[in-house]
């Protein structure tokens, strides 16, 4: 089972994609902020990262800079997941090492699409090197 | 006046001789002109001499030149003499210094004084033409006076200006800051309540009566009006503040209108209207892709808000020249023509004569014009009460270079 983990600093924002993610077949940890979520990206190694942008403790640029830095997370699909959505959010966000971008609200059908879509390539770069 | 004076024989000739003329020609001269010998001592001098310095004729004649040279000065005025006597051709006198005479009564006024050389019998006489300078002084001190005063005020009006120019900057600053924060802390629980009216709409955690539905849907689409309203006022700050800028690119313009269309597509069916394309148009249009379907989308989905039951909406595009011509006409209720102006103005809702609609923030229409004039378009309306509105658009083919 494909692992995800949620980073939030809203309860109710992880309880929403919590939801969504394990009824479609994944199993979720959550961090509730930036360190937590970098502590819980080392030590239990997920397949994709939801990454608010806006935490306390450490933001979501520094934990995905953190983790850019280790190779073993150099092509790990991290999604930045932000409210703020102003005008080159998105470009800052990819430019910095992201590998996909949603602003809130978050419509679900896109939140499924993305991370299958992410996760699908994952495999597929997997089965190459193993292959 | 002695005999034996130069002068004093002079005058007793005819007024009529060319002397006596010449004499009359030195007394006019507003300049005093005086000329001394070897030993500084003034030999002729014209009535302005008297006149500047104070002294009469007689005082002065005979008198050494030395006495009309500031007491402070006097002391090197002989050494002055004699140099002038090594090279004596005409020039003017202590070019470059700040000349003064003195008159008798001790007070000091600014000169300007020019030299020149006269041998009477062997020996070297100096005539020296002395011009009183007050008054240009005073002309000169004043102008520079108020060039300061005029730099000076200048100088503290810039201050003022730059000044005011950084807290109008931090103003904008701040207002931005506000702009950024009060857009994410709105569309942080519209986005749990989205998603979560979402997730109930989907049924999975259950299933829900038909009444529930229906709650569900309408928490759904005001929650969506309301995130449409957030951006709007975003949008419309943003274009006030001329932070809005364009990702131009290429991009098929025929799929952003089926896109559009698509999107709209729901809402006319719920009010049986009739959706058309009628675009000509199959080129790639140079533009900020995301803003044309911006103003598509608010045009149409405006077209359908206004339009009754049954009736019809439809886009055309074609391209004339450099520009490509868009049209979004709808058979619905129309505008009066004295309120064509005003639509596109900030906050402007047409009345009740509109169905009694008056739901969204009446910035659609103004951010609508907005893009397209940002694009290098226009925009105007044609329309008649019960007789359906067409929205007239041109866009440049290609930006302006």
């Amino acid at each position: 089972m494909k692992k995800i983990l949620i980073a939030d600093d809203k309860a109710t924002s992880r309880e929403l994609l919590r939801t969504v993610l394990e009824r479609q077949g994944y199993a979720v940890t959550e961090a509730a902020d930036g360190e937590e979520a970098l502590q819980k990206a080392l030590a239990e190694s997920p397949d994709l990262i939801l990454l608010d942008l806006q935490m306390p403790r450490r933001s979501g640029y520094e934990v995905l800079g953190e983790l850019r830095k280790d190779p073993r997370h150099a092509e790990l699909p991290i999604i930045a997941i932000t409210a703020s959505a102003m005008q080159g959010d998105r470009e800052k966000a990819l430019a910095a090492g992201f590998t996909g971008y949603m602003a809130k609200p978050v419509a679900l059908v896109h939140l499924r699409e993305e991370v299958n879509r992410l996760l699908q390539i994952k495999d597929f770069k997997t089965a190459g090197e193993n292959g | 006046m002695t005999a034996g004076n130069p002068e004093s024989q002079a005058g007793a000739r005819q007024e009529s001789s060319l002397e006596s003329r010449y004499r009359k020609l030195l007394h006019a001269a507003p300049d005093a002109i005086l000329e001394v010998n070897q030993e500084g001592q003034i030999l002729i001098l014209n009535e302005a001499v008297e006149r500047m310095f104070g002294y009469s004729r007689d005082e002065l004649l005979g008198l050494s030149v030395d006495q009309l040279v500031p007491a402070a000065m006097r002391g090197g005025h002989a050494q002055h003499r004699s140099a002038y006597a090594d090279r004596p051709k005409s020039r003017p006198m202590g070019t470059g210094l700040e000349l003064q005479g003195q008159r008798k009564d001790g007070s000091l006024f600014p000169v300007e004084i020019s030299l020149s050389p006269n041998w009477i019998d062997g020996a070297l006489h100096v005539i020296a033409s002395v011009r009183d300078i007050t008054e240009r002084k005073a002309v000169e001190d004043r102008i520079r006076t108020l060039r300061e005063q005029y730099t000076a005020e200048l100088t503290l009006k810039n201050e003022q200006l730059e000044a005011r120019n950084r807290e109008v900057e931090r103003a904008n600053r701040l207002k931005n800051e506000f702009l950024a924060s009060m857009s994410h802390e709105l569309r942080t629980p519209l986005h749990t309540i989205i998603g979560f009216s979402e997730l109930l709409g989907e049924q999975l955690e259950g299933p829900l009566g038909e009444k529930q539905q229906r709650f569900v849907g309408h928490i759904l689409q005001d929650a969506r009006h309301l995130l449409e309203l957030i951006n709007e006022i975003l949008d419309i700050s943003k274009i006030e503040s001329g932070r809005l800028e364009l990702k131009r690119e290429p991009f098929e313009f025929s799929q952003c209108v089926e896109e559009v269309l698509g999107g709209i597509r729901h809402q006319a069916a719920t009010k049986n209207i009739t959706l058309e394309n009628k675009n000509r148009f199959h080129d790639s249009l140079y533009a900020d892709r995301l803003r044309v379907k911006e103003i598509l989308y608010n045009l149409l989905s405006n077209a359908v808000k206004f339009t009754p039951e049954g009736g019809r909406v439809w886009v055309e595009a074609f391209s004339a020249g450099n520009f490509l011509h868009v049209s979004v006409c709808d058979t619905g209720i129309g505008i009066p023509e004295k309120e064509h102006p005003a639509i596109f103005e900030k906050f402007y809702q047409v009345g009740d004569a509109r169905g009694g609609t008056r739901e969204g923030t009446g910035l659609g229409l103004p951010i609508t014009k907005h893009l397209v004039e940002l694009h290098g378009g226009t925009i105007n309306v044609e329309s008649r009460p019960g007789q359906g509105s067409s929205f007239r658009l041109t866009f440049p083919l290609r930006p302006a270079s």
